[in-house]
């Protein structure tokens, strides 16, 4: 395996349809912003790409087939590169940074595009219409209902029960999120807000009220990677991509992504991100002591508290006690979600996995401005998907 | 016509057919693996226990006790294809331990208010929504 550099990357600042940053633009522009500023960022232009892995959308672009790549390259210019469109939920932008690093790892190319974009569809996201008694994800909502926040409410409910965690609490990630966000460009929401406020907002789903769960938002985010002897070519500060993992959910999994599951043994909650951050954390001999900051997938407050402890960054329950003393913040001990996570950005689905990849080489480089985690060395990037898709990354410089 | 109450006048139908049963005891029509023991819901074709020796499965319904392992609130309607009675009234989406094995998601007939995680609960068939004058039936959890 070959060592693999991320050169440069770039972001459209995500915002919501109609609004005065996205407007009315089509995720191929908004792409299109985001891949011109990730080949500036890097020194290097499109003809120099050999080939693109893109995060594919279900919902905009993409010649309705999810081909949202050849959109990128046609808009681009149609150099004939190899184009991979990939498809893994939330964990999309993830599992493409992943075959982006494997094809530089391996060899196969020397300067690959990975990118991902999104229009999103106003409200709720919906199931796909079928209404086939075969479909499992059409039984959940016909015969129990069961809307997106509800899953992760569950969660949060289930963790008041074993840590006695508060609304408060929770409340208290979303502050925290969101002061992170105030000193971010590309951030959605860039105003912080109160435990008050978030208290005070209403429940989408008791126990998550609506700033604790993410929006949906319009974004898109772009990285250019290369081998390390092209690497020489451009920078003589590279930032090195330690690991990329991917993982899908096992047997043992507790949680009822489906209708019903056999009774579990034991707590084994999101089987796939905790193997996706054990195997990057294996494959680059890096452990969770020697992590700098970490950007998780925030969809809701609750991710902040269990994730770092399911993988070790911290002791299971002792999360509350960390986020209260300030040392989930950018200048404390375990820096969470400096860019200010999800919460603060909204969630491009297909841009999320390749937005942790900006927003980590920014940290490592020292760019990241009053969010700036102090001498970070080591970062660690972690999404997941619908389908138990999940997917994870370490940077370092 | 008050939420989730089948009246006996009423005509029932089940909102999905061949999911569940009513009649000889409330129950939700799975499988189980004969081989290794692993339960199902919905029925599956194979056993997905990637340490089952051989899977045999065996069609089967579930029902009677469990416990609350947790549960969450619908504050607002989902969308289609999620149907209900106008106006929409929030309801309790609870995660069932069955004493038969089986983990299940199933709504609640108690309000939040009555709710907490641990409760017993017994599963029943009862109205989801009213449609052409009948009741739309599907399997859901009391407290007990």
């Amino acid at each position: 395996m070959r060592e693999v550099v991320v050169l440069g990357v770039g972001l459209h600042r995500f915002g919501k349809s109609g609004d005065a940053v996205v407007g009315n633009k089509s995720v191929t522009a908004l792409c299109r912003h985001a891949v011109d500023a990730a080949l500036k960022d890097a020194g290097v232009a499109w003809r120099q790409i050999e080939a693109v892995a893109a995060a594919s959308s279900r919902f905009s672009g993409g010649k309705g087939w999810g081909l949202n790549g050849n959109d990128v390259v046609e808009d681009m210019g149609s150099t004939g590169v190899p184009v991979y469109n990939l498809s893994a939920g939330c964990a999309a932008g993830g599992n493409a940074f992943n075959v982006g690093y494997s094809m530089v790892a391996g060899g196969l190319h020397d300067m690959v595009l990975v990118v991902g974009g999104e229009v999103m569809p106003k409200g709720m996201i919906q199931t796909s219409g079928n209404e086939e008694v075969t479909d499992p994800e059409f039984l959940r909502q016909r015969c129990v209902g069961i809307p997106g926040p509800a899953f992760w409410a569950a969660l949060a409910r289930r963790r008041m029960h074993d840590y006695g965690t508060t609304e408060a609490q929770f409340a208290g990630v979303t502050v925290k999120a969101r002061r992170c966000g105030v000193g971010n460009p590309f951030a959605r929401f860039q105003k912080a807000v109160t435990v008050e406020e978030v208290l005070a907002s209403a429940y989408v789903s008791n126990p998550l009220r609506l700033f604790e769960i993410c929006a949906v938002s319009n974004g898109a985010a772009a990285a250019v990677i290369c081998s390390k002897d092209k690497a020489r070519q451009f920078t003589a500060a590279p930032v090195w991509v330690a690991s990329s993992a991917v993982a899908t959910m096992t047997f043992e999994d507790a949680l009822p992504r489906a209708l019903a599951g056999p009774v579990p043994n034991g707590p084994s909650f999101h089987t796939e991100a905790k193997a996706a951050v054990l195997k990057a954390f294996e494959r680059s001999g890096i452990g969770p002591k020697d992590v700098s900051f970490t950007e998780l997938q925030d969809n809701t407050c609750y991710y902040e508290l269990a994730f770092p402890e399911e993988w070790g960054l911290c002791q299971p329950g002792e999360a509350e006690h960390l986020l209260e003393a300030g040392e989930t913040t950018p200048t404390g001990r375990m820096p969470i979600n400096p860019s200010g996570g999800f919460v603060s950005f909204g969630e491009a689905t297909t841009a999320m996995g390749v937005f942790q990849i900006a927003e980590l080489t920014w940290q490592l480089r020292g760019q990241s401005g009053a969010r700036q985690v102090p001498g970070a060395r080591v970062g660690l990037a972690q999404t997941l998907g619908l389908g138990g898709n999940a997917t994870a990354a370490i940077l370092k410089r | 016509m008050p939420e989730g109450d089948t009246q006996l006048s009423e005509i029932t139908v089940p909102s999905v057919a061949g999911l569940f049963v009513e009649d000889g005891g409330a129950g939700i029509l799975g499988s189980r693996c004969t081989a290794c023991g692993t339960p199902y819901f919905p029925r599956a074709a194979s056993c997905h226990n990637p340490a089952c020796p051989g899977s045999q499965m065996e069609e089967c319904s579930f029902g009677g006790r469990g416990r609350l392992w947790s549960y969450s609130v619908a504050n607002f309607a989902p969308p289609a294809p999620y149907k209900h009675d106008k106006p929409f009234a929030p309801y309790v989406i609870g995660i069932v331990d069955l004493e038969a094995g089986l983990r299940v998601v199933g709504q609640m007939v108690n309000p939040v208010e009555e709710v907490s995680v641990g409760a017993a609960v017994e599963l029943v068939v009862e109205a989801l929504y009213h449609e052409d004058g009948k009741a739309y039936t599907t399997w859901k959890f009391r407290l007990v």
